[in-house]
Parts: structure tokens; sequence; C-alpha cells
């Protein structure tokens, strides 16, 4: 896999450069600024870009918005935004033009490496990221007559992670169930929901995200 | 013990005698200065004290600086003073010296100077001579021809004596007196002396405008130096340890283990400094302003939210947080217990206040919890002067209304 990295702290960016490497991963470039990023993807496209929300000049969101430029540009571009803080809306800018290959990660998620690896993977597969704490956020934010509350406890756990972008392979492993469980999980999820079944992959996110968030 | 509190009376009393002869001095050439004020402004309507007037300011410019000086070490209070130059052409000179406010504060000050600084002092001279006088009259009653204290003749030891105790009755007039009497005609003079309060409160207000920008600087360098930078380290220290953990893939379980609470320790605390941030200043402010965090707020409410926000003046940072965090609390305790279907919030500036508001159709009755949410965002919002206004009926609607002064 080739990967450009956007990130101005030196010591973080050479840490990544690292990272990748060690687990085969090639790094075409690594940038510090919007402008360079936006440069070397103009070359041939990467497999995927890992980029920080915050670049100079401003530090305010540069690395954000070349992100959304990046995609707009070339159109499905696997893009995994790191960030010191997330927000929803963030998140939800992120995922506005309804193509997969979405990623919006807290910074400190890339100590977990294999957890990493796994997002950095799925991204380039046009799966989509979001970080657990933007989900726990929204699933924060219910009203008391949502029926969310009908939710067990396991089923709240399986919507989070479908919701996080996550395969349903990928729930069953991180919840040590059978996928004929999580199967019968996300049907009484999305029954007890209201929600129509929506198929594997980007789609079901972008659903899942649109309910909490509505 | 009647010791130590006797002995800082007497510095200060003695102190204060200094200040009063000085004073007595000064209140002479006041009072002669007063006189030939009178005289001059007499004398102008017969065109004869014009050339006077430039020299005479001059000079009570002069005095006034004196006491200034005085006064404002006395009570440790600066006095500042600004006077028109006088420069130019005699006419021109006479315009600027009486079209300057300051010249009139100055001959008030004369006159009542020239009273109140000349008795005091007199009052500071004589009580200590009096005491003497009367502490050494057995000294010298029998070789004066007619001794007195007080109007009662001195003729026996036993009065002669009796002057010791007249004197120590001098002396604690002097003590108890003197050193008030310094601080009232110091004071006196301050307030004659001082710039109108429109000049004060300019300087307040700028003195304080200064210490908001310097808040707001010092926020915003906590969130980039500790938020970011520390964060950043503490993301490559969390780096290393990942990848330290999949070398020790082979490795025995200690290691393992070791290696896994190490990445959970590091990892708890970027967590813990994140959260620490985002209560000194959100980062959502930052990056978005005051109207794009509190439409993120909008945006991500579980009950439906319009957002109305008209034109503000900047805010100090701090502000902003506590305006953000009044809307935060108000839309999440509208979630969770208002039964609303819809809410407004709604942001603009009302005369020099920022008027925040979230109003929800919810079934209403709500209350303040002390030591609950609302309370902490009052708190903050109070510590800026601002009010916080909870207006729920049975039966709703509810509103919660946020002020906080946006002037300076």
């Amino acid at each position: 896999m080739r990967v450009v990295i956007a990130e101005d702290d030196a010591l973080l960016r050479e840490g990544l450069v690292m990272l990748l490497t060690s687990e085969g991963i090639t790094v075409e470039a690594a940038v510090d600024n919007a402008g360079d990023l936006l440069e070397a993807i103009g070359g041939s496209a990467p497999d995927a870009v890992v980029v920080d929300v915050r670049l100079p000049p401003d530090f305010r969101d540069e690395g954000l918005k070349a992100a959304v430029e990046a995609r707009r540009r070339r159109p499905g571009l696997p893009v995994l935004v790191l960030s010191s803080y997330v927000e929803d809306s963030t998140a939800a800018e992120l995922l506005h033009d309804g193509v997969g290959g979405v990623g919006y990660l807290l910074k400190q998620r890339v100590g977990k490496v294999g957890e990493f690896i796994d997002a950095l993977r799925r991204v380039a597969d046009g799966g989509t990221v979001i970080d657990p704490e933007v989900i726990a956020q929204l699933l924060v934010r219910r009203r008391s007559s949502d029926p969310l509350h009908n939710l067990t406890p396991r089923e709240r756990e399986v919507l989070g992670l479908m919701a996080e972008g996550h395969a349903n392979a990928g729930i069953a492993q991180r919840l040590v169930l059978s996928d004929g469980a999580v199967n019968k999980h996300i049907r009484n999820i999305f029954d007890k929901l209201g929600l129509p079944p929506s198929e594997n992959g980007h789609r079901r996110v972008l659903a899942v995200l649109a309910y909490l968030k509505a | 013990m009647c010791d130590v509190q006797l002995r800082p009376r007497l510095v200060a009393t003695s102190g204060a005698v200094r200040h009063l002869v000085v004073g007595l001095g000064l209140g002479l050439l006041a009072l002669f200065t007063f006189a030939a004020v009178i005289i001059v402004a007499a004398l102008t309507p017969f065109g004869v004290g014009l050339p006077a007037i430039p020299p005479l300011t001059v000079w009570a410019r002069t005095l006034t600086s004196w006491q200034r000086r005085r006064v404002a070490t006395r009570l440790g209070v600066p006095l500042p003073t600004r006077h028109r130059p006088l420069d130019g052409p005699l006419t021109r000179q006479v315009r600027s010296a009486l079209s300057d406010p300051a010249t009139y504060r100055d001959i008030a000050w004369l006159g009542v100077y020239g009273v109140i600084g000349t008795a005091g002092g007199y009052v500071a001279v004589a009580l200590p001579l009096f005491a003497v006088n009367a502490f050494t009259v057995p000294l010298w009653w029998w070789a004066v021809p007619e001794p007195s204290l007080l109007g009662y003749p001195i003729d026996s030891w036993p009065a002669a004596f009796s002057g010791i105790a007249v004197g120590l009755g001098y002396t604690l007039l002097a003590v108890v007196l003197l050193d008030p009497l310094a601080a009232a005609t110091a004071r006196l003079s301050h307030v004659l002396l001082r710039p109108p309060k429109r000049v004060r409160l300019a300087a307040v207000s700028a003195a304080r405008a200064a210490a908001l920008e310097a808040h707001e600087r010092e926020l915003k360098r906590i969130e980039r130096d500790l938020h970011d930078e520390t964060q950043n380290r503490l993301v490559a220290v969390l780096m290393n340890l990942g990848m330290l953990e999949r070398s020790l893939a082979e490795a025995p379980e200690p290691a393992r283990r070791l290696a896994a609470r190490a990445h959970d320790a590091a990892s708890d605390a970027l967590t813990h400094l994140r959260q620490v941030v985002r209560t000194i200043h959100p980062p959502v402010l930052t990056e978005r302003g005051l109207d794009g965090a509190i439409a993120a707020l909008a945006a991500g409410s579980p009950v439906p939210c319009t957002l109305t926000v008209e034109p503000f003046p900047r805010l100090p940072a701090a502000v902003e947080t506590a305006a953000y965090f009044a809307v935060a609390e108000a839309l999440t305790n509208l979630a969770k217990h208002s039964g609303a279907t819809r809410a407004q919030v709604r942001l603009r500036a009302e005369a020099d206040l920022l008027v925040a508001e979230v109003e929800d159709d919810g079934y209403g009755g709500a209350r303040a919890r002390p030591g609950g949410g609302l309370a902490g965002v009052d708190r903050r919002v109070a510590a800026f002067s601002g009010r916080t206004l909870l207006i729920s009926p049975p039966g709703g609607p509810t509103v919660l209304r946020v002020e906080l002064p946006c002037g300076l």
C-alpha cells in the first residue's frame, strides 16, 4: 500500500513514517503543509492519505479543508483524518459527499498499532472509520423518548461499532461473538429503531449515523 | 503587650507629624498663592492682570505637583495629572491656562488646602510643644513669675508634677489624632486633585480590556502548548509503546503485559489531558468561533434545534467559553428532561450585553438543582458580571436566558 502523510509536528511525522514502514506500508511522501499535500497527490494517486486536521499556517482546519479538496479532485480518494479532538460536525463534513473511503480518528489511536493499521486498510478499501469518541458523543445526546433506550446493552455496543464503520466480521471479532449472533443483533437493532435493513459497508454507516444525528 | 501596640503608633505619629509640618509650609504657600489668584482675577477685567496669569498658573502647578507626590507617597495610590502646556505668545498662554479644567482644580485646592493644611500643620506643631511644655513644668516653674498650665496657677510642687499628667494627656492626644489627621488631609487633597471621573473610568476600562486580552492570549497559548504540543508528545510515546507491544508479540507474557499497561496509562493520561483542556477553552471555539461552535451544538442536539444568530461584537475568550458552556448545558438538560419536540437557540447583542437564549416547547417546570450543571453555568456567567435566568412555568415553554457583558 502506498500512503501520503501530512503532519506538521516533526516528531509525530517521523513516528508515523516509522510505524507504517515497519508494517510494510510504503510512505510515498511525508509533508508538513496543505499545499505540499495537494501537490503530492497530484501525481500518481496514493492508496491512502493520512492528514492532521490542523496544519500551518493558521492551525485551524487547513488539513481538513485539504482532505475535502483532495477528494473533490480525486473522488473516492481514501483519506484518514487525524485530530487532537473530535467533534461530530467535522465527521459530518467529511461524510458529506456520501462517498466511502473516509476515516476520522483521534491522534492517540495511532498508539494501538494493530487497530490503526486495520483502520487505514479499511479506509483504503473504501470503508468508513469514525472514532469511537464521536459515536459516544452521539449516543450520549439522546432524548428521553428515543427508541435507542430500548436497545439492550449488547445491542448498543453493536450499534456503536457499526457507526464506527466496522464490518460484521470486525464486530464479531471485537465482541467475541459468532457471525450469526452479530447478524441477529443487527437485525434486532434495525427493527427496534425502525430503520430499513441496509447492506454492509459505507451505506450502512451513513444510515446509522444519519439516524444518530437526527 | 502595650508596648507592641505603642511602637507602631509612635512611628506612625512621627511620620504624620512630618507630613503635617511640611503641609504647614505648603499650606501657607497655597494660602498666599490663592490670595494672589484672587487679586489677579480682580485686576483682569481692567486688563492689568493678564501677564501674571501664565507664571501664576505655572507656580500653582508646581505647588500642586509637590502635593500630588506627597499624597501619592502617603496613600500609596498614584495621582497622575495632565496639564495643558503653556507656550507661544501671551494671549495663547492665557487662553490655554484658562481653558484647562486642571487649572480650576488647582485653584480650588489652593483655597481649601491653604486653610486646612495650615490648620493641620499648626496642630501637628502645637501638640508636641504643649506636651514638652507640660512635662518640663517641674524644671522651670520656680523661675517664672506667674507660672500656669491650662489656666491654673502652679504654686506648689505637687501642682508642678501634675504637669507630667497633662503632658501625658497631650502626648496621648497627639498619638490618637495626628496620624488620622494627616491621612484625612492627604485624602482631601487626593479628591481635589485627581482627574475627573470620566478619565478615571476610561483608565480602568483600558486596564480591564488589557487584562482580558492577556487572559485570552494565555488561554489560547495553553490550548496550543498544552493541548497540541503536549498531546503530540504523548502520542509519540503511545506510538513507540504500540510498536514495542508488536515487537514483544513473541516475548513472555509478563513483558507483554507491562507494555500493555504502560500503553493504557499513557492513553488515559492523554484522554484526561483532552478533557481538562476542554473545560478551560474548548478547541472548537478556537476553530470555529462562538457562532460556529454553537452551530455545532445546535446541529448535534437530539431535539431538532434552530439557531438564530444576529451580529455581536468580538468577545474575550473566557466570556465565549462561558456562553458556549451555558448553551451546551441548556441543550443537554433539554434533551434529557424536557420532553420537547423543538428547540430554538438565539444569539444576539442587546445594548452592551451578549444574550444567549435557549427555548424549548417541553412541559416546563424546570428548576436549577444546587450543585447541578445549571449552577455551574451560573457561576461561570456570574464571574463576568453576567446573569442567568430560567423561566419555566409548568406546561412550558422553558427559556434559559444568559446575559454576558460584552462591553468593557
